[in-house]
C-alpha cells in the first residue's frame, strides 16, 4: 500500500515528467513564457521554503531575486553587442556612453566615478558566482542580525521589505551604473561551453526547466532532513526548541539564506530567458505576489507554492490574451487571494492532501491523519 | 556524600531596583528532587529562568557539576545538561507527538550536523511514549492533544532530550486529580535517573513526590529541609503559610 | 533653513496623515491593512468626483470622505477582517487582495467599462484636484515662504491628531477601544462589546485614511495605484513609534518628516526615501518594539 510521502514523491516525479514533455506541444513563443513561470515557480519555493516552513515571512524576496539577476545581468550586458559600439573589442556599456561626461575616457575602468565596479563581469561565471553568493551574504548577514535579536513575526516582514524599498531607491539613483528606472536591457545571451542560450529555443527551455527540477527536489529533501524537521519544530515553537538546545538564529539564518539562494538562482534564470534585468523586480508588488503564488499554492507545501506560481501566471497570460481583460483578472487575483486567505489557507495543496487523505483511509487499518490549518502566521508577534 | 548536580551561589536579579531573587545560594546533590515552595512572587519561576537563562542574572553564579554556566544562551545551557519544562505547555504543535520526541532526541545543537536524514533513537522513543502513555497518540498531530496530554508530552521532550537536570515548573497546573497522579508516577519514575527541580503548589502532588524543600520567599531562601521539617517550621508557617500550616 | 524644516514638518504631517489611521486599526486591533493606502486613494477620489458633480471644494470633500471610506471599512472589517482577528500575516495578505479589488474597481469604473458606460473621474487616468484660491500661494512667515497648502495640511493633521487623541483618551468608547489594545479577552469579560467596538475603530481608521485622501488629491496626481507606497509608509511610521502609541506615532512621522526633507535638500528625494526606510530599518531592528511602545505586558 502507498504511503503518504511515497504519493507525494510519484506526484513530484509526476510534475517533472511533465514539464519535461511540454516541448513537444508547445511552440517557442510559449515555450519562453512558461520558462518565466518555471522561473516563478521557483520562487514559489523560495516563499514557501521559508514562510511555510521556518515561519518567516519575508515580504522582501525580491531583493534576493532582484540581487541574482543584477549580477549575471551584468556580465550579459557585456557580453551583447550593444557594448561594443565604439567598435572597440572592449565592452563598455551603452547607457554609460551616452551619459558619460564630455571627454570622459570610455572605457569600463573610469568612464564613470562607480563604473569600475563593472570590470569583474566581463566574465560571464564572476556574475553567476555573483548573482548566488550575493543573496547568500545578504541574508546571511540580515538573519543574523535580525534573529539573533529574535526579531519575529511580521517585523521581521516590516524589515525585510523596508529592505528591499531601500535598496530599490539606491539602485534606481546608482543611475550611472545602474541605468536607474531602465535598468539593463539589451543583453547578451548566455554561454555554456560553446553555446548560446537563445531565450526562444528549447534547450533554454530545458535550461530552467532542469533547474527548477533539482530545486524542487533538493528543498524537498532539505525540508526532511533532520534540520527540516528542527525547522518546523522551531517555527511552532522557538522557545521550546530553544530549551532543547538548539542553536535557533542558526537555523533560521541558514534557511533563510537558501531561501535567498533559490531566489537569487530564480533571479539568473529569468535574466536568461527575459533578456533584462530592472528595479520592478524590487517592487513591493512583486515581493508580495510572490507571497500570493504560495498561498495560493500551498504556503507550508514545496510543490504547491511551486505550481501555484505557474498556475496562476499561465492562467493570467492566457486571459491577458483577450484585450482589455487583464485588468479585470487583476480584480479576479485579488478575490482569490482574500477568498483563500479565509476559506482555504492550506491552498491548492491542502485541498489534494484531503483528497489523497481520504483515498488513504478508505483502506483499512490506517487511521485518518487529523487534517488541520497549518497556520505558522498566526503566531503572536513576540 | 553525593556529588553536587547544579550549584547555586549567591544568584541575584535586579528588574530596575527590585530584586526579585535576592542571593540565593542551594545545593541540589545527584539524582535529588527538590521542590521550589513559596508564595505568588517568591521567585521561583524567576530562579528557574535564571537557571535555564531566559533571565540573565546581575549576580552570583550557577554551576552544573564543575561546569559553570552563568549567563550563557539558552541553547548552551540546555546543552550543558539543563531541560526544563514551562507553566504554559509548549510542545511543536504541528508536528506529530513521534516527530516532537524525535526533534527532542537530537543531539546535534547545530544545523550542518543534521543535514542527513532520520533520527536514530526508535527504541528510546518507543520507551518514553509508553512512560507518558501517548504510544497510542504517536502518529497524532500534537495540536490535537488534550490539556493533560500536551502537559506529558512536554515531560516526555525532556525525558527524550535526557539532560542531567531538569526543572519543572508547575507540572500538574490545569490538570485533574487523576492527571495530576499519572503525572507524580511519571516524575516518580525519573527520580534518580535525573537531578529534577519542582515548582509546585499542588501539596498533595508535593506529598508524592518530594523528598527534599527549599522554601523561597521575597526572593530569599527561607528554610530547607524535608517535608516534615518544612511543615512544622515556624518560619514558613508564619511568612507563607499563615498560622494554619500547609494544607 | 527654516523653509526646509517647515518642509519637512509639511512630510511629517503628511506621514502623519496616513499613519494615523494605521495606528489606530493596527495598534487597537492587530491588524495590517494593506488596503489603508486604497482608502487614501478613494479619498482623493472623492474629492475629484465631487468636484465634478457638485462643483464642490476640498473643504466639503473632507467630511465627504471620511463618510465614504468609513463606511467601506465598515463593510471590510465585516466581509473580510473580522474572521482573521489574531492572525496578523493573514490580515496583512487579506488585505492585500482587497487593495487590488478597491484598485481595479477604480480603474475599471466598478466594471462598467466593459459595458461601453464611462464615469467622469475614474478610469485608469491621472486626475487633478484644484485648490480653492485661498490655499493656493506662499505666506511670508518669520522671514521665510510658507506654502500655503502646505500649512493647510499641517494645521487639518494637527486637528486630526489632536480630535484622534481625545476620542482615544477622553471618551468611553476610545477607553473601551485602549482597553481592547491591552487584552481583548479581559475587555470581553467586562462586557464590552469588542465585535462592534472593532467594527467602529475600523472604521474611524478608515475614515482618517479618507481625510488623508481629500488632503493627498490638492498636491498630488491621483490615480488608482497612487495608496501603494503610502500604506507601506504609514506603517514604518507605527512600528517605529511603537504600536499602540500615538504619541510615538506622531513623534516617528516628525522625525522621519525631517530626515526626508533635510535629506532631500541635501541630495535628492529618491535618496531621502532611502535613508528614511535606513532609518526605519535601523530602529525596528535595536528597538523592535519601537521607539514608545506601550510598558507592561
Amino acid at each position: 500500500m502507498m504511503s503518504k510521502r511515497r504519493i507525494d514523491w510519484a506526484i513530484y516525479a509526476a510534475f517533472i515528467v511533465l514539464i519535461m514533455l511540454v516541448p513537444l506541444i508547445m511552440d517557442s513563443f510559449w515555450l519562453n513564457r512558461l520558462a518565466k513561470y518555471l522561473v516563478f515557480g521557483m520562487l514559489g519555493i523560495a516563499v514557501a521554503l521559508s514562510w511555510g516552513y521556518a515561519g518567516i515571512l519575508n515580504l522582501g524576496q525580491g531583493l534576493f531575486f532582484g540581487a541574482g539577476a543584477y549580477m549575471l545581468a551584468m556580465s550579459l550586458k557585456l557580453a551583447s553587442s550593444t557594448s561594443l559600439q565604439q567598435g572597440s573589442d572592449k565592452p563598455v556599456p551603452d547607457f554609460m556612453l551616452w551619459n558619460a561626461e564630455p571627454g570622459a575616457k570610455t572605457e569600463l575602468c573610469c568612464i564613470n566615478k562607480a563604473s569600475f565596479l563593472w570590470l569583474p563581469f566581463q566574465s560571464q561565471w564572476f556574475g553567476v558566482a555573483m548573482g548566488l553568493i550575493l543573496p547568500v551574504a545578504i541574508a546571511f548577514v540580515l538573519g543574523s542580525i535580525v534573529f539573533r535579536k529574535r526579531i519575529a513575526g511580521v517585523f521581521v516582514s516590516i524589515i525585510t521589505l523596508a529592505l528591499v524599498l531601500l535598496v530599490r531607491l539606491v539602485m534606481i539613483d546608482a543611475q550611472p551604473v545602474t541605468n536607474g528606472f531602465n535598468g539593463l536591457t539589451d543583453l547578451g545571451w548566455f554561454k555554456l561551453g560553446g553555446f548560446e542560450f537563445d531565450p526562444y529555443v528549447v534547450p533554454t527551455y530545458y535550461l530552467i526547466a532542469v533547474s527548477l527540477s533539482v530545486v524542487l527536489i533538493a528543498a524537498r529533501l532539505l525540508v526532511e532532513t533532520r534540520a527540516g524537521v528542527i525547522l518546523q519544530a522551531i517555527r511552532d515553537d522557538q522557545n521550546r526548541a530553544r530549551y532543547l538546545g538548539f542553536d535557533v538564529p542558526a537555523y533560521q539564518t541558514f534557511f533563510f539564506a537558501v531561501s535567498a539562494l533559490i531566489a537569487g538562482f530564480a533571479g539568473m534564470l529569468y535574466v536568461i530567458v527575459s533578456e533584462f534585468a530592472s528595479p520592478t523586480f524590487m517592487d513591493l508588488s512583486f515581493s508580495i505576489t510572490m507571497v500570493v503564488w504560495a498561498a495560493v499554492g500551498g504556503r507550508a507545501s514545496i510543490l504547491g507554492a511551486c505550481i501555484g506560481a505557474i498556475l496562476i501566471n499561465m492562467i493570467s497570460a492566457t486571459v491577458s490574451e483577450t484585450e482589455g481583460f487583464a485588468e479585470a483578472w487583476k480584480a479576479i487575483i485579488g478575490l482569490i487571494f482574500v477568498l483563500v486567505v479565509l476559506y482555504m489557507p492550506r491552498g491548492i495543496a491542502g485541498l489534494a492532501h484531503d483528497l489523497i487523505d481520504r483515498f488513504i483511509t478508505r483502506r483499512p487499518s490506517t487511521p485518518a491523519p487529523a487534517v488541520r490549518v497549518n497556520d505558522p502566521s498566526s503566531q503572536p508577534a513576540e | 556524600m553525593a556529588q553536587a548536580a547544579l550549584t547555586i551561589d549567591g544568584l541575584s536579579v535586579d528588574f530596575e531596583g527590585f530584586k526579585a531573587v535576592n542571593g540565593v545560594s542551594m545545593i541540589v546533590e545527584d539524582g535529588e528532587l527538590r521542590v521550589l515552595l513559596g508564595a505568588n512572587g517568591a521567585g521561583k519561576t524567576t530562579l528557574m529562568d535564571l537557571i535555564s537563562g531566559k533571565t540573565k542574572s546581575t549576580g552570583g553564579r550557577v554551576f552544573v557539576h564543575d561546569t559553570e554556566i552563568t549567563n550563557w544562551e539558552e541553547h548552551k545551557i540546555a546543552r550543558a545538561g539543563i531541560g526544563r519544562k514551562f507553566q504554559i505547555p509548549s510542545v511543536f504543535k504541528e508536528l506529530t507527538v513521534r516527530r516532537n520526541l524525535e526533534v527532542a532526541s537530537c543531539k546535534n545543537p547545530g544545523v550542518f550536523a543534521n543535514l542527513g536524514f532520520g533520527f536514530s533513537a526508535k527504541a528510546k522513543i518507543d520507551e518514553v511514549l509508553e512512560l507518558i502513555g501517548l504510544t497510542e497518540e504517536a502518529g497524532q498531530v500534537a495540536a490535537y492533544l488534550s490539556h493533560g496530554q500536551t502537559q506529558w508530552l512536554e515531560l516526555g521532550l525532556l525525558i527524550t532530550q535526557d539532560p542531567k537536570i531538569i526543572l519543572l515548573d508547575e507540572p500538574t497546573a490545569g490538570m485533574t486529580q487523576a492527571e495530576t497522579h499519572k503525572t507524580s508516577l511519571i516524575v516518580n519514575n525519573l527520580k534518580g535517573r535525573h537531578t529534577i527541580i519542582v515548582v509546585e503548589h499542588d501539596m498533595a502532588f508535593v506529598r508524592e513526590i518530594a523528598e527534599r524543600i527549599t522554601v523561597l520567599h521575597l526572593g530569599q531562601v527561607l528554610a530547607e529541609g524535608s517535608v516534615a521539617e518544612i511543615e512544622n517550621d515556624p518560619k514558613v508557617r508564619a511568612a507563607y503559610l499563615g498560622s494554619k500550616g500547609i494544607t | 533653513m527654516l523653509e526646509v524644516l517647515f518642509i519637512g514638518l509639511s512630510l511629517g504631517s503628511i506621514l502623519l496623515l496616513v499613519a494615523l489611521g494605521l495606528a489606530i486599526t493596527y495598534g487597537a486591533m492587530g491588524v495590517i491593512n494593506m488596503a489603508h493606502g486604497e482608502m487614501v486613494m478613494v479619498g482623493a477620489y472623492v474629492t475629484v468626483l465631487s468636484g465634478l458633480w457638485f462643483g464642490t471644494d476640498i473643504f466639503i470633500a473632507i467630511p465627504l470622505a471620511f463618510i465614504v471610506t468609513a463606511l467601506l471599512g465598515l463593510l471590510i472589517e465585516r466581509v473580510v477582517v473580522r474572521k482573521l482577528y489574531g492572525r496578523l500575516l493573514d490580515t496583512l495578505l487579506a488585505t492585500w487582495g482587497i487593495a487590488i479589488l478597491i484598485q481595479q474597481a477604480v480603474r475599471l469604473e466598478f466594471g462598467l467599462s466593459f459595458l461601453g458606460i464611462h464615469i467622469q473621474g475614474l478610469g485608469p487616468g491621472l486626475q487633478n484636484v484644484s485648490v480653492p484660491d485661498i490655499l493656493q500661494g506662499t505666506f511670508r512667515f518669520a522671514g521665510a515662504d510658507i506654502n500655503r497648502y502646505r500649512a493647510f495640511i499641517i494645521l487639518v493633521t494637527a486637528m486630526l491628531a489632536i480630535a484622534t487623541w481625545f476620542v482615544i483618551y477622553r471618551t468611553v468608547a476610545g477607553t473601551q477601544v485602549r482597553a481592547i489594545i491591552r487584552n481583548p479577552k479581559m475587555a470581553a469579560a467586562c462586557g464590552i462589546d469588542v465585535t462592534r467596538v472593532n467594527a467602529l475603530t475600523f472604521a474611524f481608521g478608515s475614515g482618517l485614511a479618507g481625510v488623508a485622501g481629500v488632503m493627498m488629491s490638492g498636491f498630488k496626481t491621483v490615480f488608482p495605484d497612487m495608496g501603494t507606497s503610502m500604506v507601506v509608509d504609514g506603517f514604518l511610521v507605527v512600528v517605529m513609534g511603537g504600536v499602540g502609541s500615538l504619541l510615538g506615532s506622531v513623534l516617528s512621522a516628525g522625525i522621519l518628516g525631517e530626515i526626508n526633507g533635510l535629506v532631500a535638500a541635501a541630495t535628492n528625494d529618491i535618496l531621502a526615501r532611502a535613508v528614511v526606510f535606513g532609518v526605519v530599518i535601523a530602529i525596528i531592528v535595536l528597538k523592535p518594539k519601537g521607539l514608545f511602545a506601550l510598558k507592561g505586558r
